[in-house]
């Protein structure tokens, strides 16, 4: 067998796990435990998305017995997960639980996995909440009780030595489905915009109960369109609770996230503005019409031109590139100009007026850039 | 549920020698049983320590243990126990009666040492069935004296990443059953020296004495019964030619030639002997490596087929 990889049965239920979780799940750490076959791989730390945050769970295999069930040891923290997962299991007589997949383990099912880990992070889901249920705090036992109904939530109870006592909720905000708003949408998974909202534990003295610490995240794919960044969260006032925050939050960011998705029109009919102006693109950006890549001539001289266009457009102008089809610096890659910014704009313009602006600008910069390229490239 | 809680686990430096060299030799994760017994000691009378608070100790002493060589030997892989295949092992491992069954042991290399989920279950099942419970040994004096559970757990494992300074890492554990939750216990490790002496009377031979029939073959007693000994005396006569074959050439009769009147012959009579023994050894030993290799050769076989087998499930 060829050094580093997983036995076929193994990496099936591997390859399955990761291209079918709904969440997001990585493989972070792989490794041999075998005596005399250090190459094949069959112990594995995978990292599994939770509440805004990750929990990582070893998932042992044995390589001597491919078809065998594997074993799972959880995270240091989580000593209190398998005693939670066994009394369950004992109380709803087996019907539901972890124990059935690992007891009718079928090696050739590449789906098990998958399944076992789903229901492993579902009984978490309710590990976490029942430990968050347990903490004496009386405003936070008011805040579940107002937004528990909420789908999708999710709440994560961290306590340590070190760690003061805190409480994560993770909140999906947006009852929308931005996927089926973007036209052509490549996401594998579903774009969600989440407010994580961590309570400290209070002491039973305290009488102000001091305000949660809030922070908006999104998935990584929704950048593309909508950069959480840029929003601004309203103030949190005091004695204020989740049930009064949320709505006004939620108005604000539909009304963004609805903008940011009509822009993807705008800069769609300012490439096609730009192809009046330079010909049909090279290259553009289908989807989400983020950048733009055009032939150009002066003279004899023709050069690339890349629009890379921002999601604040047209308030925020695209940034050009010019980059010569005919000229090498000493590593036989080709001569790029800096990132122009500075050149006339007025997002008040019509979008056929900003391309012919961009056209009369390239004319004189491309006697500038020419000059450039022809330089001997000392220093590049 | 009264649930005492053990204080101190304490094995003798061999016999945890030997787990992880069962451990460290097998082809994969090992389990197995451990057993001994619990008994509990007396608060000792010291005058100047104020806390002296440990007023009195239960310690577990592990004086046996059966390794599986492999996984899942009494149990499935969801961690349920098979009460069958469990007292098979436990019958076949039939110690003296005060050796009881303390729990179990789980060996696996490259993983944290941290008890997985199938290691718990398998722990809180054996911990609660009611037909394992054994007695303190010297119970204190008092109306109350709860029978134990197995409940201890010895984990094995070996670093993820290659250690300079060691090979392998142990723990024990404790499973309490009222809170089921392991809890972690030191392991005194005992050896032979003065700071010992106090415990060696917890590790004294305690096996039986291996039951030797002892059969007077011509005893006028027993003629009469003759007819209901006939396949027992065959059996007898059977077992005395196999060790006949075992001592073959060193006779006692031959011992004769080193006394009285042969006994100018010592020296060769001596040489001999030692000559004879020295074939026998080697021959020994010869045929050792011989089914060595074959056992090694039958492995290496079984693992390929394993992998073939597997990775023709695995396209199919």
């Amino acid at each position: 067998m060829s050094p580093e990889t997983a036995p076929p049965l193994i990496a099936a239920q591997l390859n399955y796990l990761l291209s079918h979780f709904p969440l997001v799940v990585k493989i972070e750490n792989k490794w041999s435990g075998s005596k005399y076959y250090p190459g094949i791989l069959d112990r594995f730390t995978l990292v599994i998305s939770y509440c805004l945050d990750v929990i990582k769970w070893d998932i042992i295999f044995d390589a001597e017995s491919p078809m065998a069930a594997p074993d799972v040891i959880f995270g240091p923290d989580d000593e209190n997960f398998q005693q939670f997962l066994v009394l369950r299991g004992e109380e709803e007589g087996d019907t539901k639980s972890p124990k059935n997949f690992l007891n009718d383990w079928n090696s050739r099912d590449p789906t098990q996995l998958m399944l076992l880990i789903q229901e492993l992070r579902d009984q978490y889901m309710s590990f976490q909440k029942k430990r968050v249920a347990e903490v004496d705090d009386d405003r936070l036992k008011f805040e579940i009780s107002t937004i528990v109904a909420r789908e999708g939530i999710e709440m994560h109870m961290s306590s340590g030595v070190d760690k003061p006592e805190e409480v994560k909720f993770s909140v999906p905000l947006l009852d929308m489905n931005i996927n089926k708003m973007v036209p052509g949408c490549p996401w594998k998974h579903k774009q969600k915009i989440y407010l994580q909202v961590i309570y400290p534990v209070e002491k039973k003295y305290v009488s102000t109960p001091s305000a949660p610490r809030l922070k908006l995240v999104s998935t990584t794919e929704l950048k593309s369109i909508f950069s959480i960044d840029d929003v601004k969260l309203p103030t949190w006032l005091n004695g204020m609770c989740m049930a009064e925050y949320l709505p006004h939050l939620e108005e604000s960011l539909e009304n963004q996230v609805l903008e940011a998705v009509s822009l993807i029109d705008v800069r769609r009919r300012f490439i096609e503005a730009l192809a009046l102006q330079f010909g049909r693109p090279l290259e553009a950006d289908p989807v989400f019409c983020r950048k733009a890549t055009f032939l150009a001539a002066s003279g004899v001289f023709t050069f690339l031109v890349h629009v890379l266009i921002s999601t604040q457009f047209p308030k925020q102008q695209p940034e050009l590139m010019l980059q010569s089809s005919q000229h090498f610096n000493s590593q036989g890659a080709p001569i790029k100009s800096l990132f122009l910014t500075e050149y006339p704009w007025s997002p008040r313009w019509e979008i056929p007026l900003m391309a012919e602006r961009i056209c009369d600008y390239l004319t004189d910069e491309a006697l500038n850039f020419k000059r450039y390229c022809n330089e001997p490239q000392l220093q590049h | 549920m009264e649930d005492p809680s053990i204080d101190k686990v304490a094995i003798s430096g061999p016999a945890l020698a030997s787990m992880i060299q069962r451990f460290s030799t097998s082809q994969g994760s090992v389990d197995g049983l451990i057993f001994g017994h619990v008994s509990h000691i007396g608060p000792t009378l010291t005058d100047d320590s104020p806390n002296s608070t440990s007023s009195a100790t239960l310690i577990a002493t592990i004086t046996g243990f059966f390794c599986s060589g492999s996984t899942h030997s009494f149990y499935n892989s969801s961690g349920r126990v098979d009460p069958v295949l469990l007292r098979r092992l436990v019958q076949a491992q039939a110690q003296s009666p005060s050796a009881h069954l303390l729990g179990w042991f789980s060996g696996r290399r490259k993983t944290h040492l941290r008890p997985s989920l199938r290691e718990f279950s398998v722990s809180n099942a054996l911990s609660s069935n009611p037909n394992l419970t054994f007695p303190i040994q010297n119970p204190p004096e008092g109306p109350s004296n709860p029978n134990l559970v197995p409940s201890l757990f010895l984990l094995f494992a070996s670093p993820i990443t290659d250690q300079t300074i060691h090979t392998h890492e142990y723990r024990a554990y404790h499973f309490r059953a009222s809170k089921h939750s392991f809890e972690p216990k030191s392991i005194q490790i005992v050896n032979i020296g003065p700071a010992f002496r106090a415990q060696y009377e917890n590790f004294s031979p305690n096996s039986p004495f291996p039951n030797l029939p002892f059969e007077l073959r011509v005893s006028p007693m027993i003629v009469d019964r003759g007819e209901e000994n006939l396949d027992q005396l065959r059996q007898v006569n059977k077992g005395q030619s196999e060790l006949d074959m075992c001592s073959e050439g060193l006779e006692v009769g031959s011992l004769s030639r080193l006394m009285g009147s042969e006994a100018a012959n010592y020296t060769t009579g001596v040489e001999d002997l030692y000559e004879k023994m020295l074939v026998k050894i080697e021959s020994l030993t010869t045929l050792v490596e011989k089914s060595s290799a074959k056992v090694l050769e039958q492995e290496n076989l079984n693992r390929k087929l394993r992998y073939k087998a597997a990775r023709s499930a695995a396209l199919e």
